[in-house]
C-alpha cells in the first residue's frame, strides 16, 4: 500500500477525533450565537475523568460513559449559573468568561491531578494492530472510526429528525420564533450547551488512550476545534464532519510531504476559506 | 478646545499622576516599566476595541514585529535609539496594514477568527525564520543605546530609573496622541462604525478606509511598545508573537475598560501585578485570573475604570464626575 | 513576598525602615531559584523548586549564618522571568541564582546575572549555554547534545550489533538540531545507515503521520529526538502503531523519571532511554539524596529535583569553600572543581563552565519485573562523553 494512501487512512482517524472536538462548539455557536473558549478545557476535564473512572473501576468501557456524562452535567450546571447571564453580551465579554472558565478548569486539573501527565492503555480487547498491506493499524484507533461514526449518526438523527433537533434548528435561525412557539428557550438553550460540551469531553475521553493527556492541551484542542468549525461552516453539522475530516487528512498527509508546515497550513487554510468563502463550506449566509 | 481635549485635561492628569506614583509604590522600577510597556499595547488595542469595536487576536504579531525589527536593526546596522524606535513603529504600521487589509472584510466572529490565524501563522514564520529570530531560544544580546538628541547624549539609559522615565515620556506623548486621536473627527466616526456601521456607511463614509487606518495606528504603536519591551530586557523572546501574548493584551485591554484611554493603564497594571504578586504565593494562581475575567464581566461590565467612575458617582465630587463620565459617553 | 511590597512602600516613609533592609542584605546568602512553577511547564518548576529549597534547608550555614532560598516564578515565560531576575539583581542585590529549565529561560538569564556579574547554575538543555553563548557567570550542569547522543547510540549498538538502519524523528528548532547533526557523526563513525528523518515543528502533538513514515522506512531502530510532552506522544503513538515488535526504539533526551510515571509501564517496557540522572544510581550522594527525599516528600527524586537540588549545593559549596560572597572568587572555586554528585564524581571544567558528569541509558522493565511503583528502568549503561577541549565553541570566557 502507498504511503500516501495510507496516510489518508490515518487522517480520517485523527479526523473523526476532531469532528467529535468541533461539532459541539458549531452548534452552540449556531443556536446560542455563543463563542465557547472553554471548550478545550471541556475536553481536558473529559480525560482526565475518565483517567480517574479507569484507575477506580479498571474498566475503560465504564469510563467512556460515566465521563462524557459527567462533563454534559457540569456543563448544564454551568450553563444555569453563569454562562445563560453572558448570552445577550458582546462576543468580547463571553470571550473573557469563558477563557477565565477555562483557566480555572485548567488549574484545577493541575491541582487535581498534578502537572505530570498521564496515560489511559486501550482496552486490553483493542490493543492490537491490524495489518494493512504493508502497514500496521492500531486496533484502538479502528475502534474510534466506527465509534465517532456511530455518534456522528445519532447526533445527525438528533438533529434532523427529532423535534429537538427541530427547535435547534429552527433556534440556529431565529430564537424569538421559537420562544413565541411556547418552548421554553432557557431549556433548550441549556440542554444543547450541556450536549455540546458533552462531546467535547467524550472527544477527550476517545483521544486519551492516543495522545495522553497533559494539562495544558486544552487551547490547542480549541485552535483544531477553531479551524475545523470555522472551514466547515459555523453551526453547520455536516461542516463540521467534513472540516474535521478534512483537517485530519491534510494534518496527515502533510506529516510526508512538507511536516514543518503542517500546522502553518491548516491555518492559512482557515483565513483563506473565512476570506473566499466566509460562511465555509456548509454554512448558511 | 473644551477641557477634556486639551493636552492637560480629562484623564490625561490621572495619567501622569499614575506614572509619577507607579515607580514609589511599587516594589521595582522594572516592573513599573513592564506595566507601562503593556499599558502601551493594551491602549492600542482600546483603540481597535474600544473606539471602533474591533476584537484582534493579532497584537502580538505587532508586539513581536516591534520587538524583532528594533532588535534586529540595532544588532546588524547599528540604529540608535530613536531610529530603532521608529522602525519598529514604522514595522508594526506596516503589518497591520497587511493584516488590517484582509482582517477588516470580514466582521464578528469571522474576523476574530481571521486575526486569530493570522496570529497562528506569524507565530509560526518567528520560529522557522530562526537564523534571523533566533528561534525558540529568542534573540540575545538587544541592546539598549544611549538617548542623543541633536548629537548630545541625554542619559545612557542603562539604570532602571532612566529608562523607566523615558518609557514614561513616549507613553505620555502617545497618550495624549492617542486622546487627540479619539476626538478628533476621525475618532468621532470611529465611534460612529462601532454603534452602527450599516448607519455610518450610508452616511457615506469608507468605513472600511477608517477601520484599516484605526488598525494602522493600533500596530504602530504596538510595534513600539514590543521595542521598548525588546530593550527593557535586552532580549526577544518567541513568546512575544505568541497567541498568549495576543490573548492577555486583549484581556488587559478589556478588565481596564474599554471606554477610556486611561482603563489601559488600569487593566496592564493590575494583570502583571497579579502576575508578580499572585505567583509568588500560590503556583495555581491562575485560577484566580480566571475568577477575575468572570467576576468583572458579571460585575462590572466597564472595567475596572466603569467600576472607579461608578463609585465616585456616588460621592459628590460634582467636577471630576462630569469631567470623566463625559469620556464614557463619547 | 507580600512582604516585598510592603517593605518598599515602608521604604518610602521611614528611613530607619531603609537601613534595616540594607542590613537584611548583608545577613546571608540567599539563592534565588528561577523556577516555570506556574504556566506549561509546572511538571518541571514544582520538582525543581522541591529540590533548590531541599539543598538550602539542610545546608546548615555558610559562613557562619543560615542560607536562604528565594523562589522567582517564570510564569512559563522568559520575558517575564528576565524581568523578575532584573528586579532580584536591582532590588535585593541578588548573586547566586539556579534553575531556568527552559534553553530560552537560561540563556537569556545567563546573560542577565553574567552583566551584574554573579552567579548562575542551570540544567537547561541549550548547547549555546556551554558553547557560544557562554560566559563567565553561567555554569551548565546537564551533560550536552554530543554526550547525549555518544551515550546512547553507542551502547545500543554494542548491544545489538545487528541494528544498522536508523531512522530519526526531530523537532524542527536549535535543540533537536544540535541532537541530529550529532547523531548522524557518530552513524557515519560505526557505519549505521541512516535511512531516513522526519522533521516536526514546535507546536506538534500528532505523532501518527511520522510513525507511519518511520514505519514505511523499515527501521531497525526509532531514534526518538524530541523532549517532554512531545517525545511522550510520539513514544505512545509509535507503541500504539505497533512499532516495538517491529523495531528498537530509543528516546535520547528523556525526561528520566517523571517521563515513565506519564507514560506508565506497558509503555515504558522494552524501550530504551537516554537519561541525565537516575534514582538507582549507587552513589554516596544519590543514596544520601533519595533517602532525604523520601523523608521530606515522600516521593523518589526525579531529574528536576536532582538536578536543581546539586547546583544549588554546589553554589552553596562553592560559597563556604570561598570564603566570602564575592562572586568572582566563587566563579574562581567553581572553575576545575571536582565534587561528588549524583552521578558520582563530577568535575566542572574550567575552559566552559561545562559539568563533566555521567549520562544514562536506561531500559524499560515490564511491570512484573519492577520491584516497587518508581522502579521503571535498569541502567544498561553510562559514561561520559564531551566535545574535546581544542573543539569548543566557547570563546566569551
Amino acid at each position: 500500500m502507498n504511503l500516501y494512501l495510507f496516510q489518508v487512512v490515518n487522517g480520517i482517524g485523527l479526523g473523526m477525533i476532531y469532528f467529535l472536538i468541533s461539532v459541539g462548539l458549531s452548534i452552540i455557536f449556531g443556536l446560542l450565537n455563543f463563542v465557547n473558549f472553554a471548550h478545550g478545557a471541556f475536553y481536558l476535564l473529559g480525560a482526565y475523568l475518565s483517567y480517574t473512572a479507569v484507575s477506580i473501576t479498571g474498566n475503560y468501557w465504564l469510563a467512556l460513559i460515566i465521563a462524557p456524562l459527567c462533563i454534559a452535567f457540569f456543563a448544564w450546571v454551568c450553563e444555569r449559573t453563569l454562562i445563560k447571564r453572558v448570552y445577550h453580551l458582546p462576543h468580547m465579554y463571553q470571550i473573557l468568561v469563558t477563557l477565565g472558565v477555562a483557566l480555572i478548569i485548567q488549574e484545577l486539573c493541575i491541582s487535581i491531578w498534578g502537572p505530570i501527565g498521564k496515560s489511559i492503555s486501550p482496552p486490553d480487547s483493542l490493543k492490537g494492530v491490524i495489518a494493512i498491506g504493508e502497514f500496521y493499524y492500531p486496533q484502538y484507533r479502528l475502534f474510534v472510526i466506527a465509534f465517532a461514526a456511530v455518534v456522528a449518526l445519532l447526533v445527525w438523527y438528533l438533529l434532523d429528525k427529532t423535534k429537538f433537533g427541530a427547535l435547534v434548528r429552527a433556534g440556529s435561525e431565529d430564537a424569538e420564533t421559537v420562544s413565541l412557539l411556547g418552548t421554553h428557550t432557557h431549556r433548550l438553550f441549556s440542554i444543547t450547551f450541556a450536549l455540546g460540551v458533552g462531546l467535547a469531553g467524550l472527544a477527550g475521553v476517545l483521544a486519551a488512550p492516543i495522545k495522553g493527556i497533559h494539562p495544558f492541551v486544552g487551547p490547542e484542542v480549541l485552535g483544531i476545534a477553531f479551524v475545523v468549525v470555522v472551514i466547515g461552516g459555523m453551526g453547520s453539522f455536516t461542516g463540521a464532519l467534513v472540516g474535521g475530516l478534512l483537517v485530519g487528512i491534510v494534518q496527515s498527509v502533510m506529516s510526508t510531504l512538507w511536516p514543518q508546515g503542517a500546522s502553518l497550513m491548516i491555518y492559512a487554510a482557515m483565513a483563506l476559506v473565512i476570506l473566499v468563502r466566509p460562511y465555509g463550506l456548509f454554512g448558511r449566509a | 478646545m473644551n477641557k477634556k481635549t486639551s493636552i492637560f485635561g480629562g484623564v490625561t492628569i490621572i495619567a501622569l499622576a499614575l506614572m509619577v506614583l507607579m515607580p514609589i509604590l511599587l516594589p521595582s522600577v522594572t516592573l513599573a516599566t513592564e506595566i507601562l510597556i503593556f499599558a502601551l499595547a493594551a491602549l492600542a488595542c482600546n483603540l481597535l476595541l474600544g473606539y471602533t469595536g474591533l476584537l484582534s487576536f493579532g497584537q502580538g504579531i505587532f508586539f513581536g514585529g516591534g520587538a524583532y525589527s528594533a532588535s534586529l536593526v540595532m544588532l546588524h546596522l547599528n540604529f540608535g535609539l530613536i531610529s530603532a524606535l521608529i522602525t519598529a513603529i514604522l514595522v508594526g504600521a506596516l503589518l497591520a496594514l497587511i493584516v488590517g487589509a484582509l482582517a477588516i472584510r470580514r466582521t464578528g466572529i469571522y474576523f476574530v477568527m481571521l486575526t486569530l490565524s493570522f496570529s497562528q501563522m506569524a507565530y509560526f514564520l518567528a520560529y522557522t525564520f530562526s537564523d534571523w529570530t533566533g528561534g525558540d531560544n529568542g534573540l540575545l544580546d538587544v541592546p539598549r543605546p544611549a538617548l542623543t538628541l541633536f548629537g548630545m547624549t541625554i542619559s545612557d539609559l542603562q539604570s532602571s530609573e532612566a529608562f523607566y522615565i523615558f518609557v514614561a515620556a513616549v507613553f505620555a506623548i502617545v497618550f495624549v496622541f492617542s486622546r487627540r486621536v479619539i476626538h478628533s473627527p476621525f475618532g468621532t466616526t470611529l465611534v460612529a462604525i462601532r454603534e452602527n456601521e450599516g448607519r455610518s456607511s450610508a452616511v457615506g463614509f469608507s468605513t472600511n478606509h477608517f477601520k484599516l487606518v484605526a488598525f494602522v495606528i493600533s500596530g504602530a504603536i504596538t510595534g513600539l511598545a514590543g521595542a521598548l519591551y525588546a530593550m527593557l530586557l535586552n532580549f526577544a523572546p518567541l513568546s512575544n508573537v505568541e497567541l498568549l501574548m495576543s490573548e492577555n493584551i486583549l484581556i488587559m485591554t478589556i478588565i481596564g475598560g474599554t471606554s477610556s484611554l486611561i482603563g489601559s493603564i488600569l487593566g496592564a497594571g493590575s494583570i502583571v501585578l497579579m502576575g508578580d504578586l499572585l505567583s509568588s504565593i500560590w503556583p495555581r494562581w491562575m485560577m484566580i485570573l480566571g475568577a477575575v475575567l468572570i467576576a468583572v464581566v458579571l460585575f462590572l461590565p466597564g472595567g475596572l475604570w466603569g467600576g472607579i467612575l461608578s463609585l465616585t458617582s456616588k460621592f459628590p465630587w460634582k467636577k471630576v464626575k462630569t469631567n470623566v463620565t463625559s469620556e464614557v459617553t463619547k | 513576598m507580600i512582604k516585598k511590597y510592603l517593605k518598599n512602600t515602608a521604604l518610602v516613609f521611614s528611613i530607619a525602615a531603609a537601613s534595616c533592609v540594607v542590613m537584611a542584605q548583608e545577613e546571608a546568602v540567599t539563592i534565588y531559584g528561577v523556577k516555570s512553577l506556574s504556566g506549561s511547564f509546572a511538571s518541571y518548576g514544582k520538582y525543581a523548586d522541591m529540590g533548590s529549597k531541599l539543598a538550602v534547608e539542610q545546608y546548615g550555614q555558610v559562613l557562619g549564618k543560615t542560607p536562604s532560598y528565594m523562589s522567582i516564578d517564570t510564569e512559563g515565560n522568559a520575558g517575564k522571568a528576565l524581568r523578575k531576575v532584573q528586579e532580584a539583581i536591582n532590588q535585593n542585590s541578588a548573586k547566586f541564582f539556579n534553575g531556568g529549565t527552559l534553553s530560552s529561560t537560561s540563556l537569556a538569564i545567563g546573560k542577565e546575572i553574567n552583566k551584574s556579574g554573579g552567579v548562575f547554575i542551570t540544567p537547561a538543555g541549550a548547547d549555546e549555554l556551554t558553547g557560544v553563548d557562554c560566559n563567565t557567570s553561567t555554569f551548565r550542569w546537564s551533560v550536552p547534545t554530543y554526550g547525549a547522543i555518544r551515550e546512547t547510540v553507542v551502547p545500543l549498538l554494542k548491544e545489538h550489533p545487528e541494528k544498522k538502519r536508523w531512522y530519526t524523528i526531530t523537532p524542527q528548532y536549535v535543540f533537536g538540531e544540535a541532537l541530529l547533526s550529532n547523531a548522524k557523526a557518530v552513524f557515519d563513525e560505526l557505519g549505521i545507515e541512516h535511512v531516513g528523518n522526519s522533521y516536526h515543528s514546535l507546536q506538534e502533538q500528532e505523532f501518527s503521520g511520522y510513525v507511519t513514515n518511520a514505519m514505511a522506512a523499515k527501521p531497525d531502530v526509532l531514534l526518538l529526538l524530541n523532549f517532554g510532552s512531545q517525545s511522550s506522544n510520539a513514544l505512545r503513538q509509535a507503541i500504539n502503531f505497533g512499532l516495538k515488535n517491529q523495531m528498537t526504539i530509543l528516546v535520547t533526551w528523556s525526561s528520566g523519571l517523571e517521563q515513565f510515571q506519564e507514560l506508565g509501564a506497558d509503555i515504558t517496557e522494552n524501550v530504551y532511554f537516554g537519561a541525565q540522572y537516575w534514582h538507582t544510581v549507587d552513589t554516596p550522594l544519590n543514596n544520601k539524596l533519595v533517602k532525604e527525599v523520601k523523608d521530606t516528600y515522600g516521593i523518589t527524586p526525579n531529574y528536576p529535583l536532582a538536578a536543581d537540588y546539586i547546583s544549588t549545593k554546589l553554589l552553596l559549596d562553592a560559597i563556604v569553600e570561598a570564603g566570602t560572597t564575592t562572586p568572582s572568587d566563587v566563579i574562581k572555586v567553581l572553575e576545575g572543581k571536582s565534587y561528588e554528585g549524583p552521578t558520582g564524581t563530577e568535575i566542572v571544567r574550567a575552559a566552559d563552565h561545562q559539568v563533566l558528569k555521567n549520562y544514562y541509558l536506561l531500559k524499560g522493565k515490564s511491570p512484573s519485573e519492577m520491584k516497587n511503583a518508581d522502579d521503571f528502568a535498569e541502567i544498561v549503561s553510562y559514561g561520559k562523553s564531551f566535545p574535546d577541549e581544542s573543539s569548543l565553541e566557547c570563546k566569551g570566557m
